[in-house]
């Protein structure tokens, strides 16, 4: 029985130099890669190009008014930093959510972002934030806006030679949530799930944006919803006719762990919960 | 390629190609059949070990991404003949039945212990979320934690 072959680079430059090749896959932290390669015959396997000896896809940095993430950060290091609680409380509440405590201490912004899965947790956040990712290949780099980056369920616009080398995003307005909804609340992938970025002024929305999560084949703005918000006040009636119109732009499909009515229902509760949340914190 | 990395306390050399999950390094190459294999996805806990002393899912880690780092198996617990607290109290609550995901539970309990001495009830079942029993029910098991909480609280305040 042959084992797949294993490339560690220590540099940057090694790994880059690497990705390219034929047969060869990236792995971050291994929590779905793992998982899918699990009923692959060992002599079926790609060559792991193994990240983790480079250290500086590791760093969380402050970069202008936001932040520089390096892709290998893990889930936990994002429920634990202090600077992503007060920058970015979105993508700490989806990290401190995902997986169970063995999985976060694995599962890596990258890994998850790479996948391309429109139910991934720290995408919706993502898209609030206007993340933009650094795409690396040994020629050099171009950027990329998060919502340009996938194609479909699994499909990104990641070429072959490249990996995600920085993720960098604005910080959060002074109002922002993640909430989703799971089969049980440790270990399941998400049904659906609603991050918001929102700035109120004088009682009234000054920004937002919103995204929903697993209801369509990528993550998704809910833009009409966004702009219905714009220099309302946050009551009853606005967030009611909120809730209808995000449930409307959601996409969502029947699948093996829910229907699309019940996903399009749940966007607009959970945008409620969210948004009410906000308003009853003034 | 050669493997450097310390299992429970031991600095180890292994020749490996380094795709090997790190469960079948454990059990098979140096005989720690403490770590079970339950579901093999990352879902169930059974594999569950320290790196650099948090939980992580030996069925979900390759033996090329723990070089120079620190693993504790269920065999690293103890020292010697007595029983880690957390081993002691699992035994006296009754919160171990059939047994097989007893070493991850044990491993996650104490990772949680060492983090959090005085855990909440929440807190000890986000800490437990990713090991499943089948047999207890989980209250016997959070009684566990509880006891090992008050026992090494004691025994802290006893050394001071």
């Amino acid at each position: 029985m042959r084992e797949a072959s294993v490339i560690a680079p220590r540099s940057l430059r090694e790994a880059l130099r690497a990705v390219g090749r034929k047969g060869v896959v990236a792995v971050a932290g291994g929590t779905d890669l793992l998982v899918r390669l699990h009923d692959v015959a060992a002599g079926e396997r790609p060559s792991f190009l193994v990240l983790d000896g480079v250290r500086t896809l590791h760093s969380i940095a402050p970069r202008g008014k936001g932040l520089a993430l390096g892709p290998l950060v893990t889930f936990s290091e994002i429920e634990r930093s202090s600077l992503l609680r007060t920058l970015a409380p979105q993508l700490v509440e989806a990290a401190s959510v995902a997986g169970s405590v063995q999985i976060r201490n694995r599962a890596t912004l990258g890994g998850n972002i790479a996948n391309g899965s429109p139910a991934g947790d720290l995408l919706p956040p993502l898209y609030v934030l206007s993340a933009r990712l650094e795409l690396s290949y040994s020629g050099g780099r171009r950027q990329v806006m998060i919502e340009d980056f996938f194609k479909g369920p699994g499909e990104t616009v990641l070429r072959r030679n490249e990996l995600i080398t920085r993720v960098v995003f604005e910080r959060s307005q002074n109002r922002g949530f993640f909430l989703r909804l799971a089969v049980r609340r440790a270990l399941a992938i998400s049904k659906v799930s609603v991050a918001a970025n929102v700035s109120l002024r004088n009682g009234r929305v000054q920004s937002v944006r919103i995204a929903l999560g697993a209801v369509a084949p990528t993550v998704l703005r809910a833009s009409r919803t966004e702009e219905y918000l714009l220099g309302r006040e946050l009551d009853r009636d606005s967030i009611e006719t909120a809730c209808g119109l995000a449930s409307g732009e959601a996409a969502p499909i029947d699948d093996i762990r829910s229907e699309a009515d019940y996903r399009r229902e749940m966007v607009g509760v959970l945008l409620g919960r969210g948004l009410l949340r906000i308003a009853s914190a003034r | 390629m050669k493997l450097k990395f310390t299992v429970n306390r031991r600095a180890t050399t292994l020749e490996v190609t380094g795709a090997e999950r790190v469960i079948d390094l454990l059990r098979e190459r140096l005989g720690l059949v403490g770590t079970k294999e339950g579901c093999g996805k990352g879902e169930c806990g059974a594999c569950t070990v320290l790196l650099d002393g948090s939980p992580v899912c030996s069925c979900l880690l390759l033996s090329s991404q723990v070089a120079g780092r620190e693993i504790t198996t269920i065999e690293g617990l103890s020292e010697g003949e007595s029983l880690h607290p957390v081993q002691a109290a699992f035994a006296e609550t009754g919160a171990v039945q059939c047994g097989f995901c007893t070493p991850g539970l044990v491993l996650s309990s104490a990772a949680l212990l060492a983090d959090i001495p005085a855990p909440s009830r929440e807190q000890m079942k986000r800490a437990l979320a990713g090991n499943l029993c089948r047999c207890t029910g989980y209250q016997k098991i959070f009684e566990a934690v509880e006891l090992a909480s008050r026992n090494m609280r004691r025994e802290k305040r006893r050394r001071r």
